[in-house]
């Protein structure tokens, strides 16, 4: 297949989430588990023989959640609880959702009620570089491994979560090298085409993903690389939806050459360390060397410097940031980030996002606005 | 001759600029995008200023309604349009407040006067015009009255309601215990006010400070926000159609950058 | 029988007050350091270490019962702070910036002290603080117990971050921790955790002698006394008034009789204390009880780092849904509870989102009623006087249609 087909494959797919799950699901005849926000042990739920898939929400009417959830929780998790009530999670075999903030933690009790699977709850260590942080990340996989094993009746030897962490570990490299390549061809890899190709990802058994990601990344190496004519942009947040916005970015001639997302570059960019040999504590590894993510305890607040430096690599014209309404995590790292960001002279767009949002004029307004200030 | 037309959520503007720059017309009608207010707009600036479209040369569309607006050549965003705008009718601004129908932004700008960067209100209609058209309805006056009706109170007081349905129940409590009309409406202007110091906070707002928009003929709001903000607020003549008038220089500048003059 | 004997625990409430907030500007102007911590942390640690602290949460709730919380909100949501996080920090954060407040001054931290085991929150909010003024951080991660019980991983992992702390203090002082000193400390927290149970405890005496408003004021100093001599003779002088009047058959007012009986859900609405208090005393509602006395029920064995950990971690809010409906049950049969009043607080998430299951729950279980009103901790733009108003007017109609089936013998 010309790689240019697995481009337009991989976007569909990343359109349509329920629809590339089926698929999934239907190719490989294997058991879906459910993975809420924003890091999960996929390499173990992998090794028992399942497909980790993502649940981060969507755009649907929220109306059953409202019996467990107020207004002014973050429609990501409303939309999950609304899923698991209105059908949507039942052909899943677990769900898996880690406490990275107040609302997941509340999240977790309620999904146990409304979910008609098992519910697996875990926490990451936010003392993640302590001794006995790595200590509690590396009891928790094994609690999570456990349950797995409870669940699918099956045996998860050290051996298969090796094996499945060396498919992780491919998967997370051709990432990266897709997305540094990438930015060489706004003009092929287009805004929205880059950032649904990396969501097609999260629904995809990773070793067949990763296949395309590497064909397409060949495919890229193969053109001769264009002068681009409208902007380049970094982009940070949660995840770049609704999808809409990325149509008003196309509109706009903006390219998006990097990013700094949870559903994005944080989930491949850190390099295991090789020279650990237990399996779980590599993994413990990858969160504790994680650098400037919004939902991992780190002191010097690095994730500013970590995107002016992002913009200077792939000479982008500015930073956009999809601020997911109601995420508290993300609004107190905004001001900090924020002075650093104009202190270093580069322009930034804020735009408030909710993935239940219908109209988007407002938000054409700001990206207009701003590719006009840019020019 | 050259068009702006800034076609918004709840009212239409039109300018007219000549081939020196001068305003030749300007229109506001009351009524916004999906009506007939911005052909109308149009027909009464042209009318004003003694020609017909044929005579247009270029057209810029800005608002809300301009992607829908057919007959421009270009359509420009309103903070852009805005910005242009204010440099036409004064100088040395810095920040612009334009406390629009549906919308509030405030524009910052750098020495060029060019846009530097800009806030806009949240999803939330507690800083915007709507706020006003709610508050003059439960006070029981027309939005044109706000103002004169608050310059009479003597008494502050308080409207703390960050929303505006709750606002509007607050009012009705105060109402109902006694406050005076002109107080509460004061207690409302102050409300936008504060909402409005917000956003220029955000933006690192710095004198001269200048309003556009419908809302900036609210003498008691302006004075309110001047407070606020502990600076002057000029308000530009033509406020209401400051982003038209920034749409039509911007057509003449393009059309003559296209006729190579 | 001296001096002593004449005082009241408000008044000595009030000089404790004064004396602990005068103390740590006095320390910081000597140039000693001063530590910012979370209400419900290990401070036994610091307090080994003679290091002065201040709790900026306690610092809030004042500004905003003193009506002083919108200038400190307009400046930390004019540097970018979404209005949508929690009014403690917005305050502090704005405190920081401005540097002073009438209602009380507190001095800049050189260390900050934080225990995510009240929320997440508190990890962000101090994270921030601590880069914008570049001093250390300390740190305690609780993950959330999502079992009913806390595990021995989870036990293991705030162990070590015990020690390690340790570590980081000595690092900070200079000097080495006195084990000893800090097994005095303990101690002293047991036994003042004890005196703070059983003067709330008296909650459950029918009239109760304990005005359930006044408990919100001296949960002030088991935050920030938690471990001194000086909280313990307070709570123990407070234990002995609430003990005479129990025995006098005394209810919580002078002014007015007990009528019913109620848990209020969540911390006070400060800005609105006056509002929300004077409404349910009309009606003659208590407040015997709440989930917060049981969170500063602090108690472990001396030297037992395990067992600190335990403790710690195990408050209300860092417990699964189960464990919750579990304590509330338990509270309303234990005080005799007529009624739930649920703050739905705007700043606090962490409890919001289980309320609606808490309420379904303890309504199956006990079909003790309840209503649920939109307030915020200190954030006065967030409540509506109609709102609570018809709320609790809901509430003391089923409470009082229960009060008639009891005494027609339905119940």
């Amino acid at each position: 297949m010309a790689y240019r087909e697995i481009i337009d494959n991989l976007c569909d797919a990343g359109l349509h989430p329920a629809r590339t799950i089926g698929k999934t699901k239907k190719e490989t005849g294997k058991d879906l588990v459910g993975c809420f926000p924003y890091h999960t042990p996929d390499e173990i739920i992998y090794a028992a023989g399942c497909i980790p898939v993502a649940l981060w929400g969507g755009n649907t009417e929220i109306q059953k959640a409202d019996k467990y959830l107020q207004g002014f929780c973050c429609g990501l998790l409303r939309a999950n609880v609304e899923f698991s009530l209105s059908g949507a999670y039942d052909g899943l075999k677990a769900i898996i959702i880690p406490t990275f903030c107040d609302s997941l933690k509340c999240t977790l009790e309620n999904m146990k009620l409304t979910a008609k699977c098992p519910v697996i709850g875990m926490a990451y260590p936010q003392q993640r570089k302590l001794q006995a942080g790595i200590d509690f990340a590396v009891s928790e996989f094994e609690r999570v491994r456990h349950e797995l094993e409870k669940i699918t009746g099956r045996i998860i030897s050290e051996q298969m979560v090796e094996d499945a962490f060396e498919v992780y570990e491919d998967y997370r490299a051709a990432m990266r090298e897709f997305t540094e390549v990438a930015a060489a061809y706004p003009d092929i890899i287009t805004a929205k085409k880059r950032q649904m190709i990396i969501k097609a990802g999260q629904f995809m058994d990773k070793a067949e993903y990763t296949k395309a990601i590497k064909e397409i990344t060949e495919g890229l190496k193969k053109e001769t690389p264009k002068p681009y004519k409208g902007k380049k942009v970094i982009v940070t947040g949660l995840m770049t939806e609704p999808v809409e916005i990325l149509d008003i970015f196309e509109e706009n001639d903006i390219a998006i050459v990097g990013d700094e997302m949870s559903l994005g570059s944080r989930q491949w960019r850190t390099p295991a360390r090789r020279d650990v040999t237990d399996v779980y504590q590599r993994m413990a590894y990858m969160v504790a060397d994680q650098k400037g993510d919004t939902f991992l305890y780190e002191p010097e607040k690095l994730r500013g410097q970590i995107m002016i430096d992002d913009v200077k690599a792939e000479k982008a014209d500015g930073i956009v940031i999809f601020m997911m309404k109601f995420c508290d995590p993300e609004e107190y790292d905004y001001p900090i980030y924020k002075k650093e960001v104009e202190a270093a002279g580069v322009p930034m767009l804020y735009l408030e996002v909710d993935q239940q949002l219908n109209s988007f004029e407002q938000i054409r307004t700001r990206i207009q606005s701003f590719n006009e200030m840019l020019i | 001759m050259y068009l702006g037309i800034d076609i918004g959520s709840s009212s239409s503007k039109v300018a007219i600029l000549n081939s020196d720059g001068e305003i030749a017309a300007i229109s506001v009608i009351n009524l916004g995008t999906g009506t007939d207010a911005p052909e109308r707009a149009v027909n009464e600036a042209l009318a004003q200023a003694g020609i017909t479209r044929d005579d247009i040369d270029y057209t810029v569309a800005t608002g809300y309604g301009r992607v829908n607006y057919k007959q421009a050549d270009k359509q420009i965003t309103e903070i852009t349009c805005h910005a242009k705008g204010v440099n036409y009718l004064t100088k040395d601004a810095r920040t612009i407040v334009d406390i629009g129908g549906q919308d509030a932004k405030v524009i910052k700008l750098n020495d060029e006067g060019q846009v530097a960067n800009f806030v806009m209100n949240e999803k939330c209609a507690a800083g915007t015009g709507r706020f006003m058209e709610v508050m003059a309805r439960v006070l029981g006056c027309r939005l044109d009255e706000l103002s004169d009706l608050a310059d009479k109170s003597t008494v502050n007081v308080s409207i703390s309601s960050v929303c505006t349905v709750f606002a509007e129940s607050e009012v009705i409590s105060r109402l109902a215990a006694g406050e005076k009309i002109e107080d509460v409406a004061r207690g409302a202007h102050v409300a936008i006010a504060k909402r409005v110091t917000g956003m220029c906070n955000r933006v690192g707002y710095e004198p001269k400070v200048v309003m556009t928009g419908g809302v900036a003929l609210n003498s008691n709001l302006v004075d309110a926000l001047s407070k606020e903000l502990g600076c002057l607020i000029e308000v530009v003549p033509h406020c209401q159609a400051a982003g038209a008038i920034g749409a039509a220089a911007f057509a003449r500048e393009l059309f003559e950058k296209e006729n190579n003059r | 029988m001296g001096e002593e004997t004449k005082i009241t625990s408000k008044q000595m409430l009030n000089d404790l007050t004064a004396k602990h907030y005068e103390g740590a500007l006095k320390a910081k102007a000597e140039g000693k350091p001063v530590v910012w911590a979370t209400s419900i942390c290990p401070d036994e640690l610091l307090k080994a270490m003679d290091l002065t602290t201040v709790y900026p949460e306690n610092h809030a709730a004042a500004i905003g019962a003193r009506k002083e919380a919108m200038k400190f909100i307009e400046q930390s949501e004019g540097e970018g702070y979404s209005s949508d996080i929690c009014s403690y920090a917005r305050v502090n954060m704005g405190y920081v910036d401005l540097k002073h407040a009438e209602a009380q001054d507190i001095p800049m931290p050189d260390l900050i002290f934080s225990s995510s085991n009240i929320c997440h929150t508190v990890l962000k909010w101090y994270e921030n603080i601590a880069k914008q003024l570049n001093i250390p951080l300390v740190l305690f991660d609780m993950p959330f117990n999502h079992e009913y019980e806390v595990t021995d991983s989870a036990t293991k992992y705030i162990r070590g971050q015990l020690e390690h702390a340790i570590t980081q203090l000595e690092d900070f002082t200079g000097k080495k921790m006195d084990y000893d000193k800090l097994a005095e400390v303990m101690e002293m927290n047991n036994a003042t955790c004890e005196w703070w149970k059983k003067a709330t405890d008296f909650g459950k005496v029918t009239p109760s002698p304990l005005n359930g408003f006044d408990m919100f004021n001296y949960m002030a100093i088991i935050v920030c006394m938690r471990n001194s001599e000086d909280g313990h003779k307070l709570f123990k002088l407070w234990y002995a008034e609430l003990k005479q009047k129990a025995e006098e058959g005394k209810g919580p007012w002078n002014s007015a009789e007990e009528q019913y009986r109620i848990i209020w859900d969540g911390i006070a609405c400060w800005p609105h204390l006056s509002t929300t208090f004077k409404l349910l005393k009309k009606y003659g509602i208590n407040m015997v009880t709440s989930t917060y006395p049981k969170s500063w029920y602090k108690i472990y064995d001396t030297n037992d780092l395990d067992g600190m950990a335990r403790a710690y971690t195990g408050n209300y809010a860092n417990r699964n849904l189960d464990y919750g409906r579990d304590q509330m049950e338990g509270l309303i049969k234990e005080f005799n509870v007529d009624g739930v009043i649920f703050h739905s607080n705007r700043s606090c998430k962490l409890m919001d989102f289980r309320t609606y299951e808490v309420q379904r729950r303890i309504t199956e279980a006990t079909g003790c009623p309840s209503v649920i009103f939109d307030g915020d901790q200190t954030d006065p733009r967030v409540f509506s006087d109609a709102q609570y108003e018809t709320r609790i007017q809901a509430l003391v109609e089923m409470m009082e249609k229960n009060k008639e089936a009891k005494r027609r013998g339905d119940i």
